[in-house]
């Protein structure tokens, strides 16, 4: 009976909408091509610029967030990293090049 | 003046040859006198799409190396006043030419005709270099397609690199019941993401299969609705740029219609 009255009226169809699956794995595509990095090459600058930020700050780890976004004219590296507190350091800075914070 | 115009894509088979077939077909229509070069070389198309396979002499590769003389090369169109085809040599690769012999050759095919239209072969290596050369501008074709688009998008990159001024869109194969469904990209997200001027949209029709059997393009059919999309991407081409693109609306029944009044089926989708 509903799915003779779906054949009436269009019911809920399971097609449609694949076009959005599209145009996101196109925008993501599209982005990467441009920056020329792989996924496993963006986890680890991400790991490296987070380890440097941790130096300063107590980061939230979980909440951080990368993203590669397309502007105007260029590829844009946006992200969202959460701050928990300051970490205490030393009043003057170290000497450059000396002291890599353990990972 | 004349005009060089090279029809591109990156991506085989989303209809470039048909593509200049047709505007060729179209801009002659016009008065405009149309030369379409097949720039394929080992792998020519063009002159079936044409049906003028059977008219071959000489090639393009002939007239480079100076085996005749232009004239001899190009085949008039018996159909269509101001119609020549200059066929790829099929025997050949594409490094028997260079870029400054097309450059050449381009060169002195605009002192004789208004429009050169230049059959890029897919790819981006040596094919894709020997047709942009002579170019004064470049049309991308593609299709409402993930793969289809990412490779217009790098078409599209390595046609600014060549110097030449930013390209137009001839979106092919579309599909207005699947845009309506959602199942489709519209003519608004590829332009969002390719972000370059449309020039029009040809949809998707039987007509295109039947007129390739026959090598009559449908540009030549009046009764065709793709022969209509073509005619005005010709005219906007041309010299007349305002001429509206076709109006590609599913024509939905009385029932659709009725839903829609009561809120129970999307709104209409237009690709203008």
């Amino acid at each position: 009976m509903r799915d003779l009255f779906n054949r009436f009226f269009g019911g809920p169809k399971t097609v449609g909408k694949s076009k959005e699956e599209a145009k996101q794995r196109l925008k993501f595509l599209l982005i990467h091509d441009q920056v020329d990095l792989t996924p496993a090459q963006l986890d680890t600058m991400k790991a490296e610029i987070l380890e440097v930020i941790a130096k300063y700050v107590e980061i939230d780890q979980d909440g951080t967030e990368f993203k590669l976004e397309k502007e105007e004219d260029c590829i844009a590296l946006v992200s969202s990293i959460p701050v928990r507190r300051v970490v205490e350091r030393p009043a003057s800075p170290p000497p450059a090049g000396v002291t890599p914070a353990p990972a | 003046m004349s005009e060089c115009i090279v029809i591109t894509s990156g991506k085989g088979g989303v209809g470039k040859t048909t593509t200049t077939a047709n505007l060729g077909v179209a801009l002659a229509q016009q008065g405009h006198t149309v030369a379409v070069v097949d720039a394929d070389i080992g792998l020519r198309n063009l002159d079936v799409i044409l049906g003028l396979e059977n008219r071959i002499v000489y090639d393009l590769v002939h007239v480079i190396e100076g085996e005749c003389r232009l004239k001899q090369g190009l085949i008039k169109d018996k159909r269509l006043d101001g119609l020549s085809l200059l066929p790829a040599a099929q025997t050949r690769d594409k490094n028997a030419v260079t870029p400054d012999q097309m450059r050449k050759l381009v060169a002195e095919l605009k002192e004789h005709f208004d429009y050169v239209l230049v059959d890029c072969p897919a790819g981006i290596e040596q094919g894709f270099k020997n047709a942009v050369a002579g170019a004064d501008k470049a049309i991308i074709v593609t299709t409402p397609e993930v793969s289809a688009i990412r490779d217009a998008d790098r078409i599209i990159g390595m046609v600014e690199a060549a110097e030449l001024p930013e390209p137009q869109l001839i979106i092919n194969r579309f599909r207005a019941k699947m845009v309506q469904s959602g199942d489709m990209m519209n003519k608004e997200d590829i332009l969002e993401i390719l972000a370059i001027p449309l020039l029009g949209v040809v949809p998707d029709h039987e007509d295109i299969i039947v007129s390739a059997n026959r090598g009559v393009p449908v540009a030549f059919d009046d009764e065709s609705l793709v022969g209509e999309a073509y005619r005005r991407i010709g005219r906007r081409l041309g010299g007349e740029p305002d001429v509206p693109l076709l109006d590609l609306t599913v024509d939905d029944g009385l029932w659709t219609t009725i839903k829609r009044w009561m809120g129970l089926a999307p709104a209409r989708e237009v690709a203008r």
